[in-house]
């Protein structure tokens, strides 16, 4: 359906050479560091860096800012070196069906980004993970709160994009 | 180490945005059920993590000698609500919280606002714990110093 990215209208990667990548980095980072993937932990490494709060103030927040800020940093990099060799760094607003189906300008687009990551904030730390720490590391290493919260999310997504793209801004043509 | 985290993080960045995991339009098209990238993408990715993450932990130790040591994620009541709202935002935003940092790496200045966002949504969560912990059987907050 989406055909290309919104990024230069590149070519996806094959899906199993990504999966197999982002296996790669998972294993990587557990047998040289003993590090288990996770990212939305970083949110609190960023907060714990302004915010006195007891809960910012963990072990598990503080002992980890070392090595999980500058994985962050490298995706920030990663995103920018793919932009780069795709066909050039420029910013845009560019939000792929969103502008066909909602058309909200750049103030509409950033109070509506704002609002998904609220979402994301809060509930990611609340369940304990994301993607990442529990869709892909909790889930390989069989732990069952990531099953369940895995469950959870894809299905909060699926019901709101049902809704955002099928009933109240449904796409012309849509499959 | 440090430079070791900086590569394994550009790796990561780079194939989330060139794989459709960074692109607002491949999660929309993941969570209509019209794209399989996403499906493909985590389910060759959990596959092949599996049997490597248990030969690592039976090995238990690093490849320098260290003792493999990882926290457990803790099973409570947030892991149902919590995800649900997560899912709820990965929807609204299209990105989940390590391609909000790749769309900003990339250029799409919408994202900075999706990670404002989610930092307002972690300080919140953070200042209501102590009431959340108790009403959802949260894990207490152990607060310190130590290995994490």
């Amino acid at each position: 359906m989406a055909g290309s990215l919104i990024l230069h209208d590149l070519q996806p990667l094959h899906w199993a050479l990504a999966g197999a990548g982002i296996a790669g980095i998972t294993l990587a980072l557990l047998f040289l560091a003993s590090r288990r993937l996770g990212l939305s932990t970083g949110f609190e490494d960023i907060c714990s860096l302004v915010l006195p709060s007891p809960y910012f103030r963990r072990s598990a927040v503080l002992s980890g800012r070392g090595w999980r800020l500058p994985l962050l940093a490298g995706l920030l990099l990663g995103g920018a070196l793919s932009a780069v060799l795709g066909g050039g760094w420029e910013p845009t607003w560019d939000l792929g069906m969103f502008d066909r189906a909602v058309g909200l300008g750049p103030a509409g687009k950033l109070a509506w980004m704002f609002a998904g990551g609220l979402c994301i904030g809060f509930g990611t730390r609340l369940a304990g993970g994301c993607t990442s720490g529990h869709g892909i590391f909790g889930l390989a290493n069989l732990e069952l709160p990531s099953l369940i919260t895995t469950v959870s999310f894809m299905a909060g997504g699926i019901v709101t994009t049902q809704i955002v793209y099928r009933l109240v801004f449904p796409l012309v043509g849509a499959p | 180490m440090t430079a070791v985290y900086v590569v394994l993080g550009t790796a990561f960045g780079f194939i989330l945005s060139r794989s459709g995991a960074a692109d607002y339009d491949y999660i929309q098209g993941m969570f209509l059920f019209s794209e399989r990238q996403l499906y493909g993408i985590i389910g060759v990715a959990v596959a092949l993590a599996a049997p490597g993450v248990w030969l690592i932990r039976r090995r238990g130790r690093t490849l320098f000698g260290r003792p493999i040591a990882i926290e457990m994620k803790a099973l409570h009541r947030g892991n149902v609500l919590g995800g649900a709202l997560f899912g709820v935002g990965w929807s609204i935003a299209g990105m989940c919280p390590g391609p909000i940092l790749v769309n900003i790496g990339e250029g799409k200045l919408y994202a900075l606002a999706a990670l404002a966002g989610a930092l307002v949504g972690t300080g919140a969560l953070g200042a209501l714990y102590p009431r959340l912990q108790p009403l959802l059987g949260l894990p207490p907050l152990r607060v310190g110093t130590g290995e994490g």
